[in-house]
């Protein structure tokens, strides 16, 4: 009971203004019971968004999860390893999509509940401790940055040699550069450095690239301080280089930080540093004119996923299909999409935790139904989330489709 | 029963009304002493600016339109039986005032007056009051019994015990406005009134039911009336 009630006082203190009136507005009206695909597979009460504010109330209010005249009751809500069991399900099977806050009359932001749920389950050591690892190496990171930069300055030189014999002899992957316009904040692995240094080549951007990685697990294990100090090392940097623009790569997650949450945290330090996720980006440099593609370039029919963090949780809902469109003959919509767009199933980290692959398999039913009735060859996204989530699908369900990123068919259309 | 009739008369509508309002001020600061989020919550489609937002909020709340995309029997359910209350709470100015300048507008004598109201009342106290029976099902069946709390029951009987109570008046009796307009102003300014007899007992009953929904109001899910607008508001932002 020790346990639990330490839990119970750490999820009090996370209540935020918000929490507070989400807590006695919500209605239990249940039309978000039909937004999770997490219930659509389960029909598990704990999967319900509605019921999941119910649990994360009882534990910190007492009773049974309603309002005043229940919670005379009080053995109604008792809490034992029933209810942390649920909890436990509630918080961490959850991708944080927000497709119930759209289904929702009021607009509850369940994913802002699951956040501060998963801080405090995660300090009693309940959920998938890998996400909040790697978090934590992502701060770390800035701690120990001049030990690995000559490594990491040394692989850029020789992807850049590859880029310049297989591209354009004199396409360049600055690194550090200072006055340089944008600063591109990758990820891992150069399959999101390759397609965006083409278009900045072509498009003459005065760019440079970060020595971070835009990706923030802390934020997924709603470790909201770690979250800002892991991007507080590329605000420093940006500052450092005087840039005018962050840009961020296909990440959604990171993207909704960049263009969210850094306002909150950073305030007047970024004021006059604009921020934009690549797809902004390069839809700007086609309708400015500055890059220009071959339209028609792919002729397979194909689909574009809007990644939870990019369409309703960041509003790019025209961006990607501009470019999509400009390179490809056979576009065709999922349905539904944009903001009522059903989640792949591997946000919210999830993707990065082992122990969740059978859930995340169950849980991208509903994306592997939508994909099926399209009959597209290749589904196209903008998340890298989306994309590892996307590509297990594609392997389980045996769906013979491939998964590319938008600025993958932007880049290999490109006319220099 | 006298007793206790009297003080559903002349006692506790003061503190229905004092714990109504007092206690919508103590949730909204219970509300405003929590720390507020710095992260634009940034759901889209999302409208610009303050007021723009605002004027979404209060649309999307009168009219539930995002609910009608994504759950249809729920929308019908939920828009009509709001629609009549809202129908309701404006019949039920009368009670305390008159229409005078629309009866005046229309030149309309008490005879139309009565006719208007009757057909009126009863279409909204019917739009109101079926789609409760309807919400009250839900609760029993499917996944929504999961989701279904004392409260939600107990809310529901409440609102149904209200309009059965109304209709009665309404129905079976021919009510005097007049009278209803000597005893809430003698309410209002202290200086009693006789009780309206023209009501039957039904009123005393409906006015007891009100009573208790006043003095539950602000301790309910029924906060959302004020809290939904904060919400969308936020979630917009």
């Amino acid at each position: 009971m020790g346990v639990l009630t330490q839990l119970v006082q750490n999820l009090r203190q996370r209540i935020s203004r918000p929490l507070r009136y989400y807590y006695d507005i919500c209605a239990r009206c249940g039309a978000c019971i039909d937004a999770c695909h997490f219930y659509s597979y389960s029909r598990d009460p704990a999967h319900i968004p509605a019921y999941r504010v119910m649990l994360a109330k009882r534990l910190t209010e007492g009773g049974n999860g309603s309002n005043g005249l229940a919670r005379w009751y009080r053995d109604l809500g008792m809490i034992d390893g029933r209810t942390v069991e649920e909890l436990e399900k509630a918080m961490w099977e959850c991708t944080g999509c927000r497709r119930c806050a759209v289904f929702c009359p009021f607009d509850l932001d369940t994913a802002l509940m699951i956040s501060a749920g998963r801080y405090t389950l995660l300090q009693e050591g309940v959920g998938p401790e890998m996400i909040a690892e790697i978090g934590n190496a992502e701060v770390s990171k800035g701690e120990i940055i001049d030990m690995i930069k000559d490594f990491y300055l040394e692989q850029v030189k020789s992807l850049e040699a590859r880029l310049q014999e297989e591209f354009a002899s004199d396409l360049q992957i600055p690194v550090e550069k200072e006055g340089a316009r944008v600063l591109y904040v990758p990820l891992v692995g150069e399959h999101a450095i390759v397609p965006a240094a083409k278009i900045f080549y072509a498009a003459g951007e005065d760019w440079t690239m970060s020595l971070f990685t835009a990706t923030n697990h802390s934020f997924f294990v709603g470790d909201m301080a770690k979250a800002k100090q892991a991007a507080r090392w590329i605000v420093e940097e940006a500052k450092r280089l005087g840039v005018k623009v962050i840009a961020y790569p296909e990440c959604g997650h990171a993207s909704r930080l960049l263009l969210s949450f850094f306002d909150g945290w950073f305030g007047e330090e970024i004021a006059d540093i604009e921020r934009v996720n690549i797809l902004q980006l390069v839809a700007g440099y086609l309708q400015e004119g500055k890059i220009r593609v071959r339209p028609g370039t792919f002729d397979v029919p194909l689909t574009y996923h809007d990644p939870c963090n990019l369409g309703r949780n960041g509003g790019m809902f025209e961006e990607p299909r501009l470019l999509i469109q400009s390179v490809a003959t056979d576009f065709r919509e999922l349905t539904p999409n944009r903001e009522l767009n059903w989640c792949c199933g591997g946000g919210g980290g999830l993707v990065a935790a082992p122990e969740m692959k059978e859930v995340r398999m169950k849980a991208g039913r509903k994306k592997v139904e939508q994909i099926q009735r399209t009959g597209a060859k290749w589904v196209v996204t903008a998340c890298e989330n989306c994309k590892a989530q996307l590509r297990d699908l594609n392997e389980h369900y045996e769906l013979g489709v491939e998964i590319k990123g938008v600025i993958d068919l932007v880049a290999d259309a490109l006319i220099l | 029963m006298e007793a206790v009739a009297f003080l559903f008369y002349y006692i506790t509508p003061y503190i229905a009304v004092a714990v109504f309002f007092g206690g919508i001020g103590y949730r909204l600061y219970r509300w405003w002493r929590r720390p507020p989020v710095t992260a634009h919550l940034s759901l889209y489609p999302r409208p610009r600016g303050r007021a723009g937002r605002l004027l979404d909020a209060l649309v999307d709340l009168f009219t539930l339109r995002g609910l009608l995309r994504v759950n249809k029997p729920l929308w019908i359910g939920g828009f009509i039986m709001h629609m009549g209350l809202l129908f309701i709470l404006i019949g039920h100015i009368r009670a305390f005032t008159d229409f005078y300048f629309l009866w005046d507008l229309l030149q309309w004598g008490k005879e139309q007056q009565h006719q208007f109201s009757a057909v009126a009342g009863t279409i909204a106290g019917v739009l109101f009051t079926v789609p409760l029976f309807y919400l009250l099902g839900r609760r029993w069946s499917g996944p929504v019994k999961w989701l279904s709390t004392p409260e939600d029951h107990f809310l529901l009987f409440l609102l149904i015990a209200i309009a059965l109570t109304g209709f009665h008046m309404r129905l079976l009796t021919q009510v005097e406005i007049e009278e209803l307009h000597t005893f809430f102003r003698g309410l209002a300014t202290f200086r009693w009134q006789p009780a309206p007899v023209t009501t039957g007992t039904a009123f005393i009953y409906h006015f007891a039911f009100v009573q208790i929904l006043m003095l539950y109001f602000p301790f309910s899910k029924l906060m959302h009336t004020i809290g939904g607008v904060f919400s969308k508001m936020v979630a917009r932002s």
